[in-house]
């Protein structure tokens, strides 16, 4: 009995030494978990997919730094479909914070696939294959504004190019020549383009967010607002899985390799909760 | 036959029955333009739109991939054009009729949100029916929430331990509804810790919502008599990046120990932070917000918690003024008229699933 | 006159606000992306000042009557002073007016964001993690039926979005979605039009005039 009165009294510091245990040591003998591709992300890249040439695919990197772990993977992966498949691509952050993240993603992958390229045509241009739009504050400001003309909510781009004068711009006026706006974030950002661009323009939206934010946002994807939707590390995982399977882009796959951690530490929760009521029922019947 | 299927290859159909309209519901300077895809689609790259001021002269606006059969151009308003569409398939062109001439117009009012609009006037006639009967002197009872009550053992444990209370408007924008409900609740705290003479931090993580949180705890302090309690190094800005607002927060509760935390607005993933340093320092904690994703926090980490609506009800149920009280009753009402739509739309879409009842369909 | 004139400026910006979503005429528009794009970045950046002025007088404050831990007001005020010259001065990637850089050593503002906002932010958020632990330890406790529904419902959720859920069952995935798209939903919905029709009849109260709170103060 001596052991339910020390577990019932257990030292909130152990919990969390047990924790960083099980969440580290994944991560230093990493095992490649397989992943099944659950309906939402199936949805989302079909409708990146479907992107017609003459439309691009927008995408707002709201990540910062606190959620970049679990959410730069699912950029990462969008990025490498749509450079793979050739879909131009505009991307901008509504808050100032996550800009930096959002250009580290942007030059990572335009290197991936620049270094591979092996003739001219196969590296990914700025200007003519993507775009940086950056940030014009506040949020409402791009919401709305983009659905009547990009070039006036974004005069200049990140790198203070004109934007009408990049090549990929020259045919991209407002939101009825963006196939679908992605939104990465680790707030509420994907609801705003919902509420406010999707309410007004009827552009299509989809999203990646945290698992925190998941039982949320979830009604707009069953209801249709969202096109499709990344949950958390597994959404990404998945995501990253179907990029790698079904176009056969290499690079490193940051969510997949954390899949571990993320059984590891989810397992030792559910032991916890469990010797908690052990403890907590045993102590009730004496 | 044979030289049938050879002129099935080598001609190319053109697009048909081509419609041009001003696009509806907008600002204008838009026109759309739809046609049958050519019988040879599969084959071909894609549609051409040309237009035209004149009906003869007829130049390339736009370009559109097969399988598709409509293309919004751009246009100026009042001025009369012509359209057609070509299929192209390498060098060859299929060109349809021309279209009837079509103007470009802005619209008065976007017919598309209509329903939107009577929705919105419906249940701003209730709320404003309900405001209306409070105005004429009708009383309208609120139940009782918990987590409200619990402010008097909060304040009241606080003098007695000699420690401070902590208010804590999480991370919202001063647009943000829960904020604006926060700061009716900020408003009554003031009062009372003023009256007992109770210290009360307020940290802020916008510069708006700081001004404004400023204001109302002096206003509180000077509506009881003791303009001399405020202390403007109590309520102050901390920074808007979320995580190093949370960081400062838990430092507040570790070094001050306050007797009460208050954790009432916007809330995003800081909220455990929060609520779970604040129950390690053994504070009674109230907690307050509309953001559903973070209830949960909430509701495991403190021991009162606000759900939403009843965040916004605080201010009614504080003052007891009539008109706020109205308001709620109008809530009320319109939850019902959702509720009832909700239901038959529902009945109607179980009925539709029998055969029988095709009626509905 | 202090009072009433804000009250005015709430109704005719509150009306002026919902107006552009029935009316897409291009002036009207045009009106409305002025007020959006000009006066409210005017007016945001105005915030800003005031509120980096409350944070210097608190903590210029605490130093010079040296208040507990008035030390670290120093950290604060110099980090402030020198992010705000360098970002000024040197550009955000190094391409302004003054050099970021001394040989290999890059001080410019991308640099310092990625490489002490961006792991301070993950730090905190990562608690979260260990926080979570806790709290569930602390709080899941089968006291009751709803509560053991409540929980077997929890776990259920967290084996079907890991890999292993998959392992253990195929079912498992697919029965944690229809929790999440179900149950779920259904009272996440409920919450929502709550809180839209109190979110409706507070923007109303705010615009009438009826809720003045943020006005700061009693009537």
């Amino acid at each position: 009995m001596k052991i339910l009165e020390y577990l019932s009294t257990l030292d909130r510091r152990i919990i969390y030494l047990v924790l960083a245990i099980v969440v580290i040591l994944p991560l230093i003998f990493p095992s490649i978990q397989r992943v099944r591709v659950m309906d939402p992300v199936g949805k989302l890249f079909a409708a990146i997919d479907a992107i017609p040439d003459e439309q691009i695919l927008m995408l707002d990197f709201d990540y910062d730094p606190q959620t970049q772990p679990e959410l730069e993977p699912m950029a990462v992966a969008l990025l490498r479909h749509a450079f793979n498949r050739r879909i131009k691509v505009a991307v901008l952050s509504l808050y100032v914070q996550p800009l930096g993240l959002a250009k580290k993603a942007l030059d990572q992958v335009a290197e991936e696939f620049n270094s591979q390229a092996k003739i001219r045509a196969d590296s990914i241009v700025y200007g003519q294959d993507y775009v940086f739009l950056g940030w014009q504050p506040p949020p409402i400001v791009p919401l709305l504004g983009m659905g009547i003309s990009i070039a006036e909510v974004y005069p200049r781009d990140y790198y203070g190019l004109r934007t009408d004068s990049l090549p990929m711009m020259h045919k991209v006026r407002n939101f009825n020549d963006v196939g679908i706006i992605v939104c990465v974030s680790g707030g509420n950002a994907p609801i705003w383009w919902v509420a406010y661009s999707q309410t007004r323009f009827g552009v299509a939206v989809g999203a990646g967010i945290t698992s925190v934010y998941a039982s949320e946002l979830y009604q707009y994807f069953q209801s249709g607002q969202f096109s499709g939707l990344m949950i958390g590390m597994k959404g990404a995982a998945e995501y990253e899985e179907t990029v790698a399977s079904s176009l056969r882009v290499s690079g490193r796959r940051k969510a997949t390799e954390a899949l571990g951690s993320l059984n590891a530490a989810h397992l030792t929760i559910i032991i916890f909760i469990i010797i908690g009521n052990i403890s907590f029922v045993a102590r009730r019947r004496k | 036959m044979t030289i049938l299927l050879l002129s099935g290859i080598f001609t190319l159909a053109p697009p048909t029955g081509i419609q041009a309209y001003d696009t509806p519901d907008d600002r204008g300077g838009s026109i759309t333009i739809e046609w049958q895809l050519s019988s040879n689609d599969v084959g071909i790259e894609g549609y051409e739109i040309y237009r035209s001021e004149d009906g003869v002269a007829y130049e390339m606006v736009g370009f559109i991939g097969q399988g598709r059969g409509r293309y919004q151009d751009e246009t100026d308003d009042n001025r009369e054009y012509y359209y057609k569409v070509a299929a192209l398939r390498d060098t060859v062109r299929a060109f349809s009729s021309s279209s009837q001439p079509v103007m470009s117009r802005p619209q008065l009012f976007d017919l598309g949100a209509t329903n939107l609009f009577i929705a919105m006037i419906i249940f701003c006639s209730i709320t404003l029916y309900f405001i209306q009967t409070a105005r004429r002197g009708k009383k309208f009872e609120i139940r009782k929430i918990a987590g409200l009550d619990a402010v008097d053992e909060a304040v009241g444990r606080a003098t007695e331990m000699g420690k401070p209370l902590l208010y804590c408007m999480g991370v919202g924008l001063v647009d943000s509804i829960a904020t604006i409900a926060s700061f009716n609740i900020l408003g009554a705290i003031a009062e009372k810790t003023g009256q007992y003479e109770t210290p009360l931090i307020v940290p802020t993580s916008d510069p708006v919502v700081y001004t404004v949180a400023r204001e109302i705890v002096k206003e509180s302090y000077t509506s009881i008599g003791r303009p001399d309690l405020f202390d403007s190094d109590k309520v102050y800005f901390v920074t808007d990046s979320q995580f190093a607002y949370a960081s400062a927060i838990d430092g507040i509760m570790l070094r001050e120990k306050p007797a009460a935390n208050f954790l009432v607005g916007y809330f995003q993933a800081e909220s455990l932070i929060l609520a779970e340093t604040g129950a390690m320092t053994g504070a009674i904690q109230i907690a307050g917000t509309d953001n559903v994703s973070q209830l949960p926090f909430f509701v495991t980490a403190c021991d009162y918690t606000l759900i939403g609506e009843e965040l916004y009800a605080a201010s009614a149920y504080i003052s007891q003024q009539p008109l706020l009280l109205g308001a709620i009753k109008g809530e009320d009402w319109g939850k019902i008229v959702i509720l009832s739509t909700l239901l038959v739309a529902s009945l109607i879409g179980l009925l539709t699933k029998f055969p029988i009842l095709n009626l509905f369909r | 006159m202090k009072r009433t004139l804000p009250l005015i400026l709430v109704f005719i910006f509150g009306i002026m606000g919902i107006v552009p979503y029935y009316i897409p005429h291009g002036g009207y528009q045009t009106l409305d992306n002025m007020v959006r794009n000009d006066f409210l970045r005017i007016l945001s950046a105005f915030a800003i000042v005031l509120g980096l002025g409350s944070l210097m007088k608190v903590h210029i404050d605490k130093i010079k009557k040296h208040r507990e831990n008035w030390p670290y007001s120093y950290v604060l005020i110099i980090g402030f002073v020198v992010s705000g010259f360098i970002g000024l001065f040197g550009g955000i990637e190094g391409n302004g007016m003054l050099p970021t850089s001394i040989a290999s050593f890059k001080f410019d503002i991308e640099t310092l964001y990625l490489n002490i906002i961006v792991p301070l932010g993950s730090t905190m958020f990562a608690l979260l993690a260990f926080f979570m632990a806790s709290a569930s330890y602390r709080a899941f406790r089968v006291r009751s039926l709803e509560s053991a529904l409540l929980l077997s419902a929890a776990f259920i959720v967290m084996l079907g979005v890991i890999p292993l859920g998959d392992r253990i069952s195929p079912h498992l995935p697919t029965f944690a979605q229809w929790i999440m798209d179900i149950p779920n939903v259904a009272s996440k919905r409920g919450i929502t039009f709550g809180i839209a029709l109190g979110g409706l009849a507070t923007s109303l109260k705010v615009i009438l005039g009826i809720e003045r709170s943020w006005l700061g103060g009693k009537e």
